[in-house]
């Protein structure tokens, strides 16, 4: 188990290293070169020679990776195109935490309802509820959300003015449902199926049988037993879903003009605004490849059948 | 050498149960539901040319944002183009997209490289593993925009020169060059989980007597692998398709959707839905947003029902 | 000024309708365009702006939060800016020596008053005194100075400088990099200063109203560097409170303006994009253009909203499709001639357009100061026997190159007039062309390159009302902004005749012709003229004006409730 855990992190650095290098050679070849957009109408090839080698951009690739790694770690992820001046920092800056709360909002909204309604489904194996729980996940799950998004606003902003339309007022204000919901409902029907799936597998074993036959009362049986051990995998699928909100927050945020990196990712993609694209790339990547570890380790402590080489 | 043919039992199992599995399948109403709503889909976009009532690009400016009616199944667009048509072109859009992503990426990338991954072991091993990892690691939908956009320009400069060079025409127009980076893009992605996916199968396969009998004889490696291995690793590979089907598929209307895809005038459901998709036009047209709206919603839904069909039938254990 | 994304924006705006990000707002105002002075010779016909909604005889009441949609500003720095989303920030927040009334007379701003020599080249300006930057300290004709040569530093980068200042006597060598100076503008004493330009120009003074003469704090530029638009020290009517990009804009009223402090304690400006239509209805804010989709049932009598509903003035702006005449085929009058006879502009406007543009067959928009109405006949109308003829007789006859045309913009359509032309280009002719997008930036650095063979999706707007500013500007040979590399040495000659002329009949005689030989050549082909837009406004919101062009505004604006 030791031995797993440090064999990971030994191929963190090499992973992180490999994956901001990849998504910083994709940037640098991206259409638009730095100097000309700079430059503007001002193009001339003697002041682009200049300004090259102000902006270093005439060193060796691994040269100028090396250099972009050493001011990202200080915080300094270079200068935005679309906006003169102002650098990729202060840009994500607080956007990140805006996306976290969004996430986190959604992530919790797939939680609970997602495991009461796979235990649920899972108890009335086979019924019409079952069906119509099993058929309803796996259509919100195959709703892209640009597609849920506008029909949620207007029955419950346009229609019922129930809800705001739009706007971002923390985590703790009616803004958060509707944007929430939408990232939330894939997340709901993945980890319902889910735990559908492994309560189904619990309440077939040897364990639960023997406590019920043993009459220990139905509702320990369910909470010792059953649901300890269904959490198993979705321990996994939360962390995957990881990727998903990701995905869902970009489209999310920009269809209700939720000021966070999602919607950024999206604007700097619409004004091909590479510095910014890159930092993101390189903040998600790093964020997925530390997720997942946390739940690879997470996975191998809790569930102790499971052996790693 | 001939004889290893005989001892290929798993072949011979095989095809009842793929018979069997068939059947099985075919006596699930969500299956056979989703089989029909697939076959309609995909069936019209391949023959989109023969059952389009109209050009994709057709334009009638004496008929604007009509409304649904005999003349127009389902209405016109801005421009007066069939909507109906314009539907069954996106799908065959999505068709090419997601048959040649899925093709290459998954079954040709994923499955060859998870064979031998699984088989070999050691180094091959690692290193594909640690490519698949490091591919994981990135938020898809980002990497894919910067591939294309560094990858767009290229190969349109590479089809230009080959239209000048040749003297075929219209190859820029027919948008060969988006079809050409969203697929890249994406089969680029999907092969990881399929490899992973067949590796483990490979893990546990290749210990067992057929193919250490096979081994024995001195089968060649593409052999143990093509036909003694992958036939036997099938059934969760079958699985895995039909649900990354559904999810390649949402994937291309996403990226036209997000402006990187296929660019107009040649139709994707991606920028049909983008054109169409605001509440006022909700209210007020209904039919330029919701037909493309549900298509995308049917053949997703479809293929990920179909998934989970072929899952209880093929890996009845998993349940 | 060029204006590209926001016409893609306006086309699918008005018939999609504000929904996501980039693309917002039907009604985004337009640029500026100043209008003639009192004080120069020559007078200039002025249009007639709508006021809208009417001032209402309710006394202005002083308090409350003006909120609308906007989107984030590509620069707080007057210097910089070149766009309408900075320029209605930046107009709110500095100043420059004179601007413009609701009418679109210029009118003393900073400067009291000002004079002009007999000889039409010098200007005199008097300050007012006790004029204030936001922080307290005076504004002198030094801080002019400063200004005027830091936006003529080529460190600065400014990509306006030479349209509005190139006047200037000095300010052409001092964006060379060959003068530290602009020896034309002179402090006479701490309230006086002096400009003097290269010929008489009756349009200069207006020039001036643009940012790009704004005046600057020079402390704080030189002590914060490129940072210091975070908060700029201005001396307009508001000051800027909070901006947080992509989330919101804060403006709040600057209690010393010298012109009177403004109503509004403070403006949002939502940046976070959303629904607009939706927005307006749940009354998150107070404006909001109204798209196609909309209309007929905002316009609905029956519902309450028509009675918000107000209609703005068209714009002076034109949109076109631009050849570059040095590329094949394009170096033969005939095929452009040809393309344009071709296209059916009347029923693209009226059908797919809904009316809400006019075809434009000449440069110059309709109400636009030395307009010529009879050039909406004379120009190239559709024909398509003709068209056919043309391309016949071309010497690319059978043999025509590639066709690329290169529009500015991501995503999504090239327009949907875009996508008509091509079709009728391939009806009528059999010519099939390629349409490429690329990103703003890359398209204007190939446009001033002279790298695109074709281009389309963007316009021009008037930056002052004189029709210097689109035909000499956009046609002769020697402007830096001719993106088609047109040449023609007669035409040449008018607008160089035209720009001292002193007698304004006699000035707009020259340019009609000079346009009718510009659009019987086809270096352009005309495709429209902005039509009037459909705003929405709260009906307690009082005061705001809907003009053609960018203005200072929201100084009078008021919230009655």
């Amino acid at each position: 188990m030791l031995v797993y855990v440090a064999r990971r992190l030994l191929w963190l650095p090499v992973l992180l290293a490999s994956v901001t290098f990849v998504t910083f050679v994709l940037g640098r070849y991206g259409p638009g070169d730095p100097v000309q957009v700079r430059l503007g109408t001002k193009y001339t090839p003697e002041a682009a020679a200049r300004l090259r080698r102000e902006m270093g951009l005439d060193r060796p690739l691994l040269v100028q990776y090396v250099d972009y790694i050493r001011k990202a770690l200080q915080g300094n992820l270079g200068e935005s195109y679309t906006y003169p001046g102002r650098s990729v920092a202060s840009l994500i800056g607080k956007k990140i935490w805006v996306s976290a709360q969004l996430g986190f909002a959604a992530l919790l909204i797939g939680v609970a309802l997602g495991i009461p309604l796979g235990l649920l489904a899972a108890y009335r194996q086979g019924t019409w509820l079952d069906t119509a729980l099993v058929s309803g996940a796996l259509f919100f799950y195959s709703m892209p959300v640009f597609i849920t998004a506008p029909f949620l606003i207007l029955v419950f902003a346009v229609k019922l003015h129930l809800l705001p339309t739009s706007g971002w007022q923390g985590l703790f204000s009616p803004h958060i449902v509707m944007p929430a919901l939408v990232m939330g409902l894939p997340g709901v029907a993945g980890i319902g199926r889910l735990t559908r799936a492994s309560a189904m597998e619990v309440l077939g074993q040897d364990y639960v049988r023997t406590a019920r036959a043993k009459g220990l009362p139905e509702h320990l049986v369910q909470s010792r037993h059953v649901l300890r051990n269904a959490m198993i995998p979705i321990a996994t699928v939360i962390g995957f879903s990881l990727a998903g909100l990701v995905e869902g927050a970009f489209i999310t945020e920009t269809l209700f003009g939720i000021p966070g990196i999602g919607r950024l990712a999206v604007d700097s993609i619409f004004r091909r605004d590479y510095p910014v694209i890159t930092a993101l790339t390189m903040i998600f990547a790093v964020a997925f490849v530390l997720a997942n570890l946390l739940v690879d380790i997470l996975y191998a402590f809790l569930d102790p059948r499971i052996r790693y080489r | 050498m001939h004889k290893a043919q005989a001892v290929a039992i798993p072949t011979g199992r095989g095809e009842s149960l793929w018979l069997r599995s068939f059947r099985k399948l075919l006596r699930k109403p969500k299956a056979v539901f989703a089989l029909v709503v697939i076959l309609l889909l995909y069936g019209s976009g391949l023959f989109a040319h023969w059952v389009a009532p109209y050009g994709y690009n057709q334009q009638d400016l004496t008929a604007v944002r009509q409304p649904p009616s005999a003349r127009h199944w389902l209405g016109t667009d801005g421009v007066g183009r069939d909507i109906l048509s314009r539907i069954i072109y996106s799908l065959r859009t999505n068709l090419i997209i997601t048959a040649a992503s899925v093709l290459t990426g998954s079954l040709l990338l994923g499955v060859t490289l998870g064979l031998l991954s699984g088989y070999l072991g050691g180094k091959v091993d690692s290193l594909v593993m640690r490519i698949g990892e490091l591919f994981t690691a990135f938020p898809g939908i980002l990497l894919v925009i910067l591939m294309a956009a560094t990858l767009k320009p290229r190969v349109l400069e590479l089809v230009r020169d080959f239209e000048d060079a040749t003297g075929i025409r219209g190859l820029v127009r027919w948008g060969i060059v988006d079809y050409f980076v969203v697929f890249g893009a994406l089969a680029a992605f999907s092969w990881i989980g399929m490899a992973r996916l067949v590796r483990g199968q490979v893990l546990s396969l290749k210990e067992q007597a057929f193919v250490e009998s096979a081994r024995a004889m001195g089968a060649s490696l593409w052999r143990i692998l093509l036909v003694h291995l992958l036939p036997n690793a099938l059934p969760p590979v079958i699985v895995s398709v039909s649900m990354g089907l559904g999810a390649i598929a949402g994937a291309e209307v996403v990226l036209s959707w997000l402006g990187i895809g296929i660019q107009p005038p040649v139709p994707s459901l991606g920028n049909m839905i983008w054109e169409g998709q605001s509440i006022s036009v909700l209210q007020k047209w209904p039919h330029m947003l919701l037909p493309p709206v549900v298509t995308v919603a049917l053949l997703i839904f479809a293929w990920n029902l179909l998934g989970d069909a072929l899952n209880d039938v093929l890996n009845p254990k998993a349940r | 000024m060029k204006r590209a994304a926001a016409w893609l924006s306006i086309l699918t705006v008005l018939l999609v309708v504000v929904s996501v990000g980039c693309r917002r707002e039907a009604a985004q105002p337009t640029p500026r365009a100043p209008a003639p002075a009192q004080a120069t010779p020559g007078a200039i016909p002025t249009p007639t702006p709508t006021a809208a909604p009417a001032p209402s005889p309710s006394t202005p009441r002083t308090g409350g939060v003006f909120r609308r949609l906007w989107d984030d500003p590509p620069t707080l720095d007057p210097h910089l800016a070149s766009d309408v989303t900075s320029a209605y920030i930046i107009v709110e927040v500095f100043s420059g020596l004179v601007t413009l009334d609701y009418d679109l007379r210029v009118i003393p701003d900073i400067a009291e008053r000002w004079e002009v020599s007999p000889d039409g080249r010098t200007y005199t300006f008097y300050l007012r005194r006790g004029v204030k930057f936001h922080n307290g300290r005076e504004v002198t004709a030094e801080d002019f100075k400063y200004s005027l040569e830091r936006a003529a530093d080529p460190k600065t980068q400014s990509p306006v400088a030479e349209t509005y200042l190139g006047d200037i006597v000095g300010v052409k060598e001092k964006l060379e990099g060959k003068a530290t100076e602009v020896s034309g503008v002179r402090v006479v004493d701490r309230y006086t200063l002096q400009i003097t330009i290269d010929q008489p120009k009756v349009y200069f003074i207006a020039k001036l109203t643009y940012p790009t003469a704004f005046v600057v704090d020079r402390e704080q530029i030189e002590r914060m560097g490129r940072r210091w638009t975070d908060q700029p020290n201005g001396t307009g009517p508001f000051k800027l409170k909070e901006y947080k990009v992509g989330e919101r804009i804060v403006l709040e009223r600057n209690p010393d303006f010298y012109r009177g402090p403004a109503k509004l304690d403070r403006v949002e400006l939502l940046l976070a994009g959303g629904s607009a239509m939706a927005m307006y209805e749940n009354d998150e804010i107070h404006m909001t253009g109204v798209g196609l989709a909309d209309l007929e049932r905002v316009r609905d009598p029956n519902n309450p909203l028509s009675k918000q509903l107000v209609q703005a003035p068209a714009s002076f702006d034109t949109y076109y499709i631009g050849f570059n005449v040095k590329k094949p085929p394009f170096d033969d009058v005939k095929v452009r001639q040809a393309l344009t006879h071709a296209i059916n502009k009347e029923l693209i406007a009226s059908q797919v357009l809904s009316g809400l543009v006019t075809p434009a067959y000449g440069i110059l928009p309709p109400g636009f100061p030395g307009y010529n109405p009879s050039i909406q006949e004379k120009g190239l109308k559709y024909n398509p026997d003709l068209a056919k003829r043309l391309l016949a007789e071309s010497k690319y006859a059978g043999q025509l190159p590639r066709i690329v045309i290169t529009v500015p913009g991501t995503g999504g359509s090239a327009g949907l007039d875009l996508e008509v032309i091509m079709d009728q280009w391939k009806q009528t002719l059999g010519v099939e062309v390629e349409i490429q997008q690329v990103e703003w930036a890359t398209f204007l650095q190939e446009l001033n390159r002279g790298n695109l063979q074709a281009f389309a999706g963007l316009g021009w707007v008037a930056d002052y009302p004189d029709p210097q500013n689109f035909l000499d500007i956009l046609f002769h040979s020697k402007s830096t902004q001719n993106h088609t590399f047109y040449n023609n040495p007669e035409v040449d000659r008018l607008l160089e005749q035209a720009r001292g002329e002193q007698d304004w009949n006699k000035r707009v005689e020259l340019y009609n012709r000079a346009e009718e030989i510009i659009v019987r050549e086809a270096a352009w082909i005309p495709l429209w003229y902005s039509g009037e837009r459909f705003v929405l406004i709260k009906p307690y919101v009082k005061g705001y004006r809907l003009l053609p062009i960018i203005v200072p505004r929201l100084k009078d604006v008021w919230i009655e409730r």
